[in-house]
């Protein structure tokens, strides 16, 4: 086994270990750590195909993104200490099948493409990344500055307490 | 490693965000399911460049907007989050039930 397929198969084994945790466990903590253990594992996925700044592009926001999700658990969940809901085995059901079905049928669908070859790996990939940004894809880099300025003061005012007199 | 083990393991990653999307109920890990989703289309694109000959290098830009989308969705979905707790004191998709005829 090369060093290659061993980060592979250590990468798979986290992520979906990390993403069964971020989806089935009980507590939302449990949920949140689950889905930060399921990023590194991804991360270890980009490196072995050559993306190391990705890779490390998704530590770095992830990391910060798991920080954020704890605090809003904490402010906006109910008690850990009350009684949850039990859950609905209808709906535990539903889903298992719609996710199963859904999952096999993407499978499915790539199973019988016809691939080439493997290109060459990347090479310093942050460079490469940024040369095509501001070439070729240099509408799609400002697009993505505007949304991202939108969505931030669009966040500020959807959160923003109105006063009562106010109103609308 | 073929291209065939890393679908798989894409394929997976999004039936289990597909099925925490569906069946989670708290508003937050649904938000944390539907992430894995998008990590998991991320690792697609990548390998499929990679592997699918051509440039390696546009696979890494598709990945780093589709990075950039999510983080302006989640702020969004946030902060709408703050304001569903504030007029219905929970973020449990099973209370938003006012527009229900």
């Amino acid at each position: 086994m090369t060093w290659g397929s061993a980060v592979f198969v250590v990468s798979t084994v986290t992520a979906l270990l990390g993403a069964l945790a971020a989806v089935g466990m009980r507590n939302i903590f449990h949920n949140i750590l689950g889905f930060a253990v399921a990023m590194l594992g991804v991360s270890g996925l980009f490196l072995t195909l050559g993306a190391d700044f990705l890779a490390f592009v998704f530590i770095l926001v992830y990391v910060g993104a798991v920080a954020i999700a704890m605090v809003y658990a904490v402010m906006l969940s109910q008690p850990l200490d009350q009684p949850p809901r039990p859950r609905s085995r209808l709906k535990i059901l539903g889903s298992a099948l719609v996710a199963g079905t859904g999952g096999f049928t993407i499978w499915e669908l790539l199973r019988f493409a016809p691939w080439k070859a493997p290109g060459p790996p990347l090479r310093d990939s942050a460079s490469a990344a940024g040369f095509r940004f501001l070439s070729d894809y240099v509408l799609a880099f400002e697009l993505i500055s505007v949304l991202l300025v939108v969505a931030m003061m669009g966040a500020v005012m959807i959160a923003r307490r109105r006063p009562p007199a106010e109103g609308r | 490693m073929s291209l065939l083990q890393y679908l798989s393991v894409t394929a997976l990653l999004f039936g289990a965000g597909l099925y925490g999307l569906l069946q989670r109920r708290n508003l937050v890990a649904m938000l944390i399911a539907l992430e894995l989703m998008l990590a998991s289309v991320s690792i697609a694109v990548m390998a499929l460049t990679t592997y699918a000959g051509g440039d390696t290098s546009v696979g890494l830009v598709v990945a780093l907007i589709i990075a950039g989308v999510a983080a302006a969705e989640t702020a969004i979905a946030l902060s709408l989050f703050v304001v569903i707790q504030r007029s219905t004191h929970s973020i449990d998709v099973e209370q938003l039930s006012e527009l229900k005829g």
